[in-house]
């Protein structure tokens, strides 16, 4: 038995050493950036959850594809901020869940996932005489189809310059069930009354196609970089964007049609480009032929032209996103910093006082048992680290209670013990009687735990609050697990390297009431 | 020895009390939602000048949010609870408060939508009540060798129902007098205390179960006292360690996980009362069948205590 004892004792030694590496090193602090991987409610930082919109009639495979290909956009936006470990994963099968950590600008961190990012390019729509369509046209009362029949997509009517900006939509056009319909942004119908209060001298944008009937949007894109316009005299931020072959072929195609649809200045000649619905430029068709490249141009900052660089470069949304976010929050780091040191140093007061609790109270059992303790936060912290668990603040609650749980473990076995010596076995009988006999209700109150726990994180299905219990549950599952071990195994090596010894025969040190009936 | 499982009626008489206290105070006071149970939004601002707390109260208004509930926080800072707050509509607050009263940062804000909290609280009720069915499977196979091993299981459920019940009943007496709200945080306090509840009573029963084994008397309610009197030192010693990590918590931690650890500590105490004393009880009550003169029985034995 001590050979075989001994081996254990190295056994747990260079798990204690292994875990101490993992942990270790100190200098960037246990937690944190180098250490266990922090919560956003403990580092701060923004966090949104997204619902998607989805037609009724879409399947259950495609919505999955979408949000996938959904995600992977929202992380090409994010990674040109240089965002450390964010979160971007789904939830339940059309949520979408945002996590920056860091990150301190709500506003822009929802822009940057909210932005449907759909580039695409229009033309003004041209009755049969070949002059353009205005939405004063439409709004006669007479007409009731299209001026362009062969053109059966929806018309976009935007704004002139307004104190609300220039090139937002006012109102769209769509064809229902063989009737002209007024629509708003969110497909709410307007009254043509409602329309006719306001400016009607709006041209009607129609998509602009290549010759194989396809519009021209940003998926034909192959590049694009903010530049300065190398005009003369110009400073203006533009972006400089490549089509791919396809894309190219098109836009000539366009570009030449455009060209002679009217004269130098008319809106026949001009090329919408629009950014989810609104019109960022109209520029006018200047040559036939454009050899794949272009600029957009529209009065940008340099920083509204990188911005929408990397929306283009990143690609369009292939869902929309409902607006507000279904949850939205934004942690301060100041916050989340002075938690972090206030709940470290509460924790290992809190651990020291429980010590010295069961030094007093236990003795020389006390002792070793708080060794365990110590061991068994290390290997806690160990695995928390290589798992990795994101420690959050309902993490941490769970391990708050899983170290009660390693405490109340040593307790029940010591009460045993004294039991035994009270009826006046030796040292080894009692130590092994007390493991024995407390090993059922160890056992039974931890599985007990450890399957309201599993219950717990199965269940963690597309709430917010899943989050939360499951950060709660899988570090009191992984800090039961581990004082299960600790309190039998180590604790029992411990005391049995006394067995025998000199100190054995001190049975003050052991309980003050031996023997005692 | 000790007879603690003789007085057991008294004890169920406290606990009566305290449950129908509990209900009826959950029942009128309630607890107050928190944003994550209810919707709306949190904004805390930080300003660089001072801030009267009056004069925020009256822009606040002026902007139409007479609903608005405004703290002020022990840094300085202003938290505006209201409904859920629209992009615009916040941008619309910051504005103002900058143009009056200087320039402002945003320590923080929250924004849930109906949607999401409806999910929430019904989520955290459905996760806990079926934690709960797989407690009572668990214990009543543990137990299996027991004459009645469904009522280990059944009982454990009432005494960690009766801990939740009444933290949550004592939570909302507090929180009706310090405006205390609950909160995710609260969710985690509570399942904390179904951890420690069902750690406690498994440990009484535990041992009841290895002296019935060891057959130490005929007498169930003598193998129960037993069992409860020998255990006794460990219950109170856990819960003492425990409640000195808890007021660790509570003196240096603060405000952020207040709602957790008032409900640890006060889960804590009544789960310890409620595992040794009302869990171990209910099980002499079963066995002896005594249901029936549950009332009468209880009146009898408070005139026996009178007369000792």
């Amino acid at each position: 038995m001590p050979r075989r004892n001994t081996l254990v004792l190295i056994a747990i030694l260079i798990i204690f050493a292994l875990c101490l590496l993992v942990v270790l090193p100190l200098e960037k602090g246990v937690l944190g950036e180098r250490g266990v991987r922090l919560g956003l409610d403990l580092v701060g930082g923004v966090h949104l959850v997204y619902q998607a919109q989805f037609s009724d009639n879409v399947t259950a495979a495609d919505k999955s594809a979408a949000i996938e290909r959904a995600l992977l956009t929202i992380r090409k936006r994010i990674d040109t901020y240089g965002v450390t470990e964010p979160l971007i994963q789904s939830l339940g099968e059309d949520r979408i869940v945002v996590e920056l950590p860091g990150f301190t600008d709500i506003n822009a961190a929802k822009k940057l996932v909210e932005q449907t990012g759909f580039l695409e390019f229009r033309e003004v729509e041209l009755n049969e005489a070949g002059k353009p369509v205005y939405l004063s046209d439409y709004l006669a009362d007479s007409v009731n189809d299209f001026f362009d029949k062969k053109e059966t997509a929806n018309r976009i009517f935007v704004n002139e310059e307004t104190e609300e900006g220039y090139g937002n939509p006012v109102a769209f056009l769509v064809k229902d069930a063989g009737n002209l319909k007024f629509t708003d942004a969110n497909g709410n119908s307007i009254d043509k009354e409602t329309l006719k209060q306001g400016t009607t001298q709006l041209l009607s944008w129609i998509p602009a196609r290549g010759s194989n009937g396809a519009q021209l949007t940003g998926a034909y894109l192959a590049e694009a970089e903010p530049t300065i316009s190398q005009q003369v005299g110009s400073t203006e931020p533009q972006v400089s964007i490549k089509w791919n072959d396809e894309g190219g072929i098109m836009f000539d195609e366009i570009a030449k049609r455009l060209y002679y649809a009217g004269e130098y200045g008319t809106p026949q000649r001009a090329l919408g480009i629009f950014l989810d619905n609104a019109l960022i430029s109209a520029p006018q068709i200047l040559e036939q032929a454009y050899q794949g490249s272009g600029v957009i141009t529209g009065n940008f900052t340099l920083e509204e032209a990188e911005n929408l660089a990397n929306l283009l470069k990143s690609g369009a949304l292939p869902v929309q996103l409902k607006r507000p976010p279904l949850y939205q929050e934004q942690i301060s780091a100041t916050l989340g910093a002075d938690f972090i040191d206030m709940s470290i140093k509460a924790g290992l007061i809190g651990l020291i006082l429980v010590m010295l609790f069961m030094c007093v109270y236990y003795r020389l059992p006390g002792v070793l048992a708080s060794l365990a303790l110590v061991f068994y936060g290390v290997v806690v912290l160990a695995i928390f680290k290589l798992w990795p668990v994101t420690l959050s603040l309902a993490g941490l609650g769970g391990f708050i209670v899983s170290i009660g749980m390693a405490v109340d473990a040593n307790v029940l076995i010591f009460e045993r013990m004294k039991e035994e010596f009270r009826a006046g076995r030796t040292l080894g009988a009692a130590i092994e009687a007390g493991f024995n006999r407390a090993w059922s209700a160890i056992r039974d109150s931890n599985v007990t735990t450890i399957i309201a726990c599993i219950i717990l994180i199965w269940l963690g299905s597309s709430a917010i609050a899943s989050s939360v219990v499951m950060g709660f549950a899988i570090t009191l599952m992984i800090g039961v697990i581990i004082s299960m071990f600790t309190a039998i195994t180590v604790t029992r090596t411990f005391l049995r390297l006394f067995v025998g010894g000199r100190l054995a025969s001190r049975t003050s040190l052991f309980s003050a009431k031996w023997g005692e009936k | 020895m000790v007879d603690i499982i003789g007085k057991r009626f008294w004890f169920f008489l406290v606990s009566g009390v305290l449950i129908l206290a509990s209900i009826i105070s959950l029942a009128t006071v309630g607890l107050k939602p928190g944003i994550e149970f209810n919707s709306g939004s949190m904004l805390t601002v930080r300003f660089e000048a001072q801030v009267d707390y009056t004069q925020f109260n009256q822009e606040i208004a002026k902007l139409g949010y007479e609903d608005a509930i405004i703290q002020r926080t022990s840094t300085g800072d202003f938290l505006i609870r209201t409904h859920e707050l629209t992009d615009e509509e916040k941008a619309q607050i910051e504005t103002t408060l900058t143009a009056e009263f200087g320039r402002l940062s945003e320590a923080q804000f929250s924004s849930v939508s109906p949607q999401v909290a409806a999910e929430t609280a019904r989520n955290a009720a459905i996760a806990v009540i079926i934690a709960m069915v797989g407690i009572l499977i668990y214990v009543t196979f543990a137990f299996r060798r027991m004459p009645g091993a469904f009522r280990y299981g059944t009982s454990a459920i009432v005494a960690l129902v009766h801990d939740t019940l009444v933290t949550a009943g004592i939570f909302s007496v507090l929180g009706a007098i310090l405006g205390w709200e609950i909160n995710l945080m609260f969710i985690t306090g509570i399942l904390a205390i179904v951890g420690y509840s069902i750690n406690n009573t498994i440990v009484v029963f535990d041992r009841i179960r290895e002296n019935q084994t060891k057959g130490i008397s005929t007498d169930f309610q003598n193998v129960v006292n037993s069992s409860v009197v020998q255990t006794l030192g460990r219950s109170l010693n856990t819960t003492i360690t425990t409640l000195i990590t808890v007021l660790a918590l509570l003196l240096f931690v603060g405000a952020t996980i207040q709602n957790f650890v008032v409900v640890l500590l006060i889960g804590l105490i009544v789960g310890t009362f409620d595992s040794v004393l009302v869990a171990p009880g209910l099980l002499v009550v079963w066995s002896k069948g005594e249901w029936g003169r549950f009332i009468g029985r209880r009146l009898v034995t408070s005139g026996e205590a009178k007369g000792v």
